[in-house]
């Protein structure tokens, strides 16, 4: 407690106290759920570019693969005393070119063949969801609609949160079910379907633990139920079960560092399934508070799958399944970016910069390098205001 | 809007509810919940009450551990970050020196008496985990009254909160938490008393949403030879700190501005320099009753 200059001392003694205040019953009651006071309008765009395929792994001199513009707006507003609705609204446009399939060259090398740049989407998604707050949680209701040339989808969700009576402990849980709708756009390469559908329906349970007075740990278990069209429409050798079942198992650790002012985050995910892909998520990021207005948040996130069990390189079409899409290949991947927050009033803007890079080396799996694997840039921008 | 005072005594004080509330069932309701709140913190915490859980506490010092519930655990948690973060001047331990000091008597105790008290103090012989609590020798005590009255308010204000008041001031002995504002001024109307002349308001302020605290009692003391001792203990010496005799804080926690306050106290002059550095708005009075702080008039 020595030998700090007056800055360090003050903010470190007033959080001290403060944090350490808040974790008691009466101020956590006083934190019951409650809707947000005022309403909050955000605006967001997101840039996602892929990188070009090179000319070693395609055939041909190499072509430009996915762009994507994102643009989002989001509502969110109080109505009496215990409830909020939400709208989000997000419109995307896809252009560019996706592998097709995988052929081998003259001397054995797996090549993509890609689709050619003339496939053009846009998307507009458009999500209600209204939330009700009671003394010891809240519960939520969401309906989301997508629309896009080829794709059509209706989702609804609830969920709901309860904490333990000593503020200390939430448990968590929440269902959904989806309805897509296939019609695959004609004209730039045959599609697998004219039409076709699948549904979706996934549950998941969570709990969260309040620890220490700076820590926090949280366990959580999902399972998700496709049923229908999974095959991707538009991928020469791809034919895929019309069942797939999978089970996520998670956990997170969040510790405050009160000298640091900043906080750690720590999450891991296994997803397991019964297409036999397994894979490994492992997320860090650092939540540093620079000053009362500025929060720069770097992380780093580590991926790794286990290919599908028909999965092959360069598909193998004698069989019942089989495809080729290096997203069901065995791969690795690291994302690395940097998240920044700076409040100013009543505005924040929130700037955000992350680029993926995969490999199948990088991978804890062994398996055959899908030559469609994908690197990319992700930037962000927005910008929200507080009606207060 | 109804306006609602609920004058009533608890924890030792006379207390008050100032409420603006849409009808009377809804003041009848919230004041019910605050006062119950602040009631059960009394019963709970009171060393004068045989069954409170500080007694227990008390009664088992040298002995076994005694079991605490998340409140109680918490409540430790706090002091134990008050005492680290001023460098073990505050100290839970420290009520036993007024076995020595009796302040109705003008009379300095014996030095040999405080000496025979001063191994009792000791906040590091508090032997805690999340479930129990141990004062590690006979003899010890403990006394949350140093932090369960400001916490107190604000468990009050926050049932006040939760039946539905959007306006309303409590106030503990001038320890004070303002819910949300009056209808028609920026702040609640409150008034830092004189620590010499208790009718007299040092400083007046309209407080924000947030809470006032207050620690010195200029009154409570002894003059022997001409040299005033004030109650304030210093935990290591055993004898009363010099430099300040009052100090007001604003925060958004009572709890924390009462901490601020009484650390302080306890730092003596330093406290001035202690409370600039801390960050929130403050008022000191000195040995000489000279103001200091942010809100000190001009």
């Amino acid at each position: 407690m020595s030998a700090r200059n007056g800055n360090g001392e003050r903010h470190t003694t007033l959080l001290a106290l403060t944090s350490s205040a808040m974790l008691l019953p009466a101020y956590q009651g006083a934190q019951a759920d409650a809707p947000p006071e005022y309403t909050e309008l955000g605006l967001r765009y997101s840039k996602y570019k892929e990188d070009d395929i090179p000319g070693r792994k395609s055939f041909g001199s190499g072509s430009e693969r996915y762009d994507i513009d994102v643009a989002q707006f989001h509502l969110l507003a109080p109505v009496a005393d215990s409830w909020s609705v939400a709208l989000d609204v997000a419109w995307e446009d896809m252009s560019g070119a996706s592998p097709w399939f995988v052929g081998e060259s003259a001397d054995g090398d797996p090549r993509v063949i890609m689709s050619g740049a003339s496939i053009e989407d846009t998307r507009t998604e458009v999500s209600v969801n209204t939330r009700y707050y009671y003394d010891r949680g809240n519960a939520g209701l969401s309906y989301t609609n997508s629309d896009e040339d080829d794709y059509q989808s209706d989702a609804v969700s609830l969920d709901g949160a309860f904490n333990s009576a000593d503020g200390m402990r939430t448990y968590a849980a929440a269902i959904s079910a989806s309805w897509d709708d296939i019609e695959p756009t004609q004209g730039a390469v045959p599609t697998n379907t004219l039409q076709d559908d699948k549904d979706i329906r996934s549950a998941w349970i969570g709990v969260s633990q309040i620890v220490s007075k700076r820590a926090i740990v949280r366990f959580g278990l999902s399972y998700t139920y496709r049923d229908g069209f999974l095959t991707d429409p538009y991928k020469n050798r791809d034919s895929r079960p019309d069942e797939r079942k999978e089970w996520t198992a998670s956990a997170g650790y969040r510790h405050f560092f009160q000298q640091q002012d900043a906080a750690l985050h720590v999450d891991y995910r296994y997803f397991d399934d019964d297409w036999d892909v397994v894979s490994h998520t492992l997320d860090l990021s650092w939540h540093q508070n620079v000053n009362d207005q500025l929060q720069l948040i770097p992380f780093l996130r580590y991926y790794s799958q286990d290919e599908a069990e028909f999965f092959d390189v360069v598909a193998d079409t004698s069989q019942r399944y089989y495809a080729d899409d290096y997203r069901l290949s065995a791969f690795g991947a690291f994302t690395y970016g940097l998240r920044l927050r700076r409040e100013l009033g009543n505005w924040s803007l929130n700037l955000a910069g992350e680029r993926y890079k995969s490999d199948e080396s990088w991978g804890l799996y062994s398996g055959d390098e899908a030559p469609g694997l994908v690197d990319y840039w992700r930037y962000s921008l927005g910008v929200d205001y507080v009606f207060r | 809007m109804l306006r609602v005072d609920h004058d009533f005594r608890a924890m030792g004080g006379p207390g008050r509810l100032r409420l603006e509330v849409t009808g009377r069932a809804q003041a009848d309701a919230a004041i019910a919940a605050a006062l119950a709140e602040v009631g059960r913190l009394e019963r709970k915490y009171s060393r004068y009450l045989e069954d409170s859980v500080t007694t227990r506490i008390n009664r088992a010092a040298g002995a076994d551990p005694v079991s605490i519930d998340a409140e109680t655990a918490g409540l430790l948690d706090y002091a134990d970050t008050v005492w680290r973060e001023s460098d073990g001047l505050f100290d839970l331990t420290s009520g036993v020196l007024r076995r020595a000091w009796d302040f109705s008597a003008d009379r300095l105790p014996a030095q040999a008496d405080i000496d025979a008290l001063l191994p009792l103090v000791d906040w590091q012989a508090v032997e805690r985990d999340a479930q129990t609590v141990r004062l590690a020798r006979p003899g010890m005590e403990i006394d949350l009254g140093g932090v369960v009255k400001e916490y107190a308010a604000d468990a009050a204000a926050a049932q006040l909160r939760d039946a539905g008041v959007a306006a309303a001031l409590v106030d503990l002995a001038g320890d004070m938490v303002a819910v949300g504002t009056p209808a028609d001024r920026p702040g609640w109307p409150v008034g830092i008393r004189h620590p010499a002349q208790r009718q007299q308001a040092i400083a007046a302020l309209e407080l924000p949403p947030g809470a006032l605290a207050s620690s010195g009692d200029y009154e409570r003391c002894i003059t022997v030879d001409g040299r005033r001792y004030g109650h304030v203990l210093d935990p290591r010496s055993g004898w009363p700190v010099r430099g300040l005799v009052a100090v007001s804080v604003l925060a958004p926690q009572c709890m924390v501005a009462g901490s601020a306050a009484t650390v302080a106290l306890l730092k003596g002059a330093q406290g001035i320099a202690w409370l600039d550095a801390l960050g929130l708005p403050w008022l000191a009075v000195d040995d000489d009753l000279q103001c200091h702080g942010t809100l000190a008039r001009a």
